[in-house]
């Protein structure tokens, strides 16, 4: 103690006062001299870049707190009010920074209800029907010469009296041959296939169907020219019940896109891990360090296991997306490297951690390199590598969804459209059946392991 | 007859575990070796059989220079000697059968055996070896499911696997109690007075070396300082191999 009034107190508060923390230092109060001064620069530095003139009361505080302190030594201040006056700073500039507003999580709720309602109305599956379905072509607008508009297929007639439309005018549309007294569906597509109306009518009991339809402009708008006729057909279809469910639109394109993500994991994984097998014993350092030459390889694998290892593979995905364009190919590309670099890392640390003893007893029998191999390390990595694998497949089933996000397939690709579509229906079917789908694999992944470990 | 000449063995970094080492040991022979740990009984033990190479000297078995031989040649001198392990050294979760069996790889065909594929008589072999041992119960068991004993007899049966006219133990009983430590040496006793296999191993304990051995050699930071019969070892003797520390140990055990 007696030893720090060497230092000249006065020389020492100026010190603190040039920089604080120093005159601290001079008095051998080495933490709190440091503290002192990353807490002054480092809240100095942050308020200087945020800007804001009232942020720098803080470092001024501290500033004279430090003055204060150096004042008050040997005894010293308490270091509770600077911290807390920083953690203010980091807090107060961190949010403004962020934007943080959490007040709008609760007032702009609201905006979310339709959507969020509508996300829990699952679409995997509907009543199952059977359909009576009939059409027509017809001109619209007319020429002179109109061809006859009237069709017979599949045992139902449809024909328009008019024999061709022009937009402002009623077609009488008539159908025979249809199930009688039963809700029929009209729908009109125009010549590259879009949607142009849409109406319903109902048939009568012996199964004829009559509808009034006024032609509407919206079937000329993807027309170049809508003074040019051109053929455009109307479809009439019925459909009823006949018991029992079948898979929706939507559950059809949930089911193969869910297909198709684990197809695109299970494949990257089989490849990536097929890949990782060298790449493990290549960047095992029990194998590899005994010579200079395998050493270099050693240290040449594992960094590049390591840096591709730490490249995302969505990143991945967004690059060969460009490369090959969208699907499933590329997403496979990605997940395959980013297994490859992962898997093998881990491959070879299971190598490291092998018991050399079975090794030595199995060369003392001499047997070759073939049989070591065979009888004393692959049934040390065999079990661990199997583990490896199946967790890694879990893993690539999850990001192969958001890969699928950026064009590289599976149930992503159809995820992303739905939201574009703004289908919260469709979106909250896919979340749903998603989670179900990863928390059966997650289910039997563990099991698996259990077994094997 | 087993035949060492000048052996030394220096690792890389610089440290000397065996220093101009010679001895012979004769046909049916009780060979025991003793000595602190890290006095190079393993790395002599592993020269003898080439697991590690020498850095000089001759190990010459049967009139064949072991450490001049190298591939095929190496292979099947290896099979002649039997080797057993501190700490087993088996595959512990293979099968005790494969564990026995992977002793018979020397004399078998590499492709088969890689595939998996072993011919009957060598199951019978297995069997029959393990039969001798008194564990046939355990055929299909996975070794690491074994207690201690049960799994350095499983190493024994693998060794008997190599007809072996050599057998190197390295500490064979060093992980097991002191019951199951006298019926593993008895094992290798029938096997040395029984098969007339020549057997090197090295001990820590006095009272087996006194009661299994026919010879013994003391080795110190690699040099040998006593080779005699185990009946020569007294305090002096032991003092001298195994240092001031040592003392009490060995006077009890003497007593």
């Amino acid at each position: 103690m007696t030893d720090k009034k060497y230092f000249p107190k006065t020389l020492s508060i100026l010190l603190s006062i040039i920089l604080p923390g120093l005159g601290q230092v001079f008095q051998r109060k080495y933490r709190s001299g440091f503290s002192f001064f990353i807490a002054f620069s480092t809240s100095f530095a942050v308020t200087l870049w945020y800007g804001k003139p009232v942020w720098f009361i803080i470092p001024v505080v501290i500033w004279a707190w430090n003055i204060w302190d150096v004042i008050s030594l040997p005894k010293g201040k308490s270091l509770v009010i600077p911290l807390l006056l920083w953690l203010i700073m980091a807090y107060g500039i961190g949010g403004q920074v962020t934007e943080f507003d959490l007040k709008s999580l609760i007032t702009n709720a609201s905006r979310s209800k339709d959507m969020v309602a509508q996300m829990f109305k699952l679409d995997f599956v509907q009543p199952r029907a059977e359909k009576m379905e009939g059409y027509v072509d017809i001109q619209s607008p007319c020429s002179d010469f109109p061809p006859a508009a009237d069709n017979e297929s599949d045992g139902t007639r449809v024909y328009v009296v008019q024999t061709c439309a022009n937009v402002g005018e009623v077609i009488t549309v008539k159908g025979e041959g249809f199930w009688p007294n039963q809700l029929t569906t009209f729908y009109w597509q125009n010549p590259i296939g879009g949607k142009g109306m849409a109406t319903e009518a109902t048939s009568d009991a012996s199964g004829n169907v009559t509808l009034e339809w006024k032609v509407l402009s919206i079937v000329h708008t993807t027309a170049p020219d809508p003074t040019i006729p051109q053929i455009h057909r109307i479809k009439v279809s019925q459909s009823r019940p006949i018991g029992g469910l079948e898979l929706s639109a939507v559950g059809g394109y949930i089911v193969q896109g869910i297909y198709e993500t684990l197809a695109l994991a299970f494949l990257s994984t089989i490849i990536g891990a097929i890949f990782a097998i060298p790449f493990g014993f290549l960047a095992a350092r029990n194998l590899m360090t005994a010579n200079p030459v395998s050493a270099i390889i050693y240290l040449l694998v594992r960094s590049a296991l390591n840096i591709v290892r730490s490249i995302e593979a969505l990143i991945m995905a967004i690059i060969f997306v460009i490369i090959v364009g969208l699907g499933p190919f590329p997403g496979m590309i990605a997940l395959t490297i980013h297994t490859t670099a992962a898997l093998g890392k881990l491959y070879s640390e299971v190598i490291e951690g092998i018991d050399p003893g079975p090794i030595e007893a199995i060369k003392a029998t001499g047997s070759n390199w073939l049989q070591v191999a065979r009888y004393a390390v692959i049934p040390q990595i065999i079990p661990a590598f199997t583990a490896l694998t199946i967790y890694r497949w879990d893993i690539n089933v999850r990001s192969s969804t958001i890969i699928g996000f950026v064009g590289g397939g599976g149930i992503g690709f159809f995820l992303w459209q739905w939201i574009v579509l703004q289908d919260f229906r469709a979106v909250g079917s896919a979340f749903v059946a998603i989670a179900v789908v990863v928390v059966i694999l997650d289910f039997f992944s563990a099991k698996i392991r259990e077994r094997l470990v | 007859m087993l035949k060492v000449e000048n052996l030394t063995k220096v690792y890389p970094g610089g440290t000397v575990a065996l220093k101009d080492l010679s001895f012979e040991v004769s046909d049916g022979e009780f060979l025991v070796i003793i000595g602190l740990s890290g006095s190079g009984k393993s790395t002599l033990l592993r020269c003898i059989n080439r697991l590690i190479d020498p850095t000089e000297g001759k190990v010459i078995l049967d009139g064949i220079d072991v450490t001049a031989s190298k591939g095929a040649e190496l292979r099947h001198i290896r099979r002649k000697i039997g080797m057993i392990f501190q700490h087993f050294n088996l595959v512990k979760r293979s099968t005790v059968l494969t564990n026995v069996l992977n002793g018979r790889l020397g004399y078998l065909n590499p492709w088969t055996t890689t595939l998996g594929i072993f011919p009957g008589e060598e199951k019978k072999r297995a069997m029959d070896a393990l039969k001798r041992l008194g564990i046939d119960d355990k055929v299909d068991s996975r070794a690491d499911a074994l207690s201690g004993g049960q799994q350095q007899r499983v190493g024994i049966a693998r060794t008997l696997m190599q007809e072996p006219t050599l057998i190197l133990a390295d500490e064979p009983v060093a992980s097991l109690d002191p019951v199951l430590a006298h019926s593993i040496m008895q094992y290798l006793e029938r096997l040395n007075k029984e098969d007339k296999v020549t057997i090197v191993c090295s001990l820590h304990y006095l009272d087996l070396i006194q009661r299994y051995a026919t010879r013994v050699i003391g080795l110190k930071d690699g040099i040998k300082v006593f080779e005699g019969l185990p009946s020569e070892i007294n305090r002096e003797k032991f003092k001298e191999i195994y240092g001031e520390e040592a003392q009490d140990v060995r006077a009890t055990a003497l007593e």
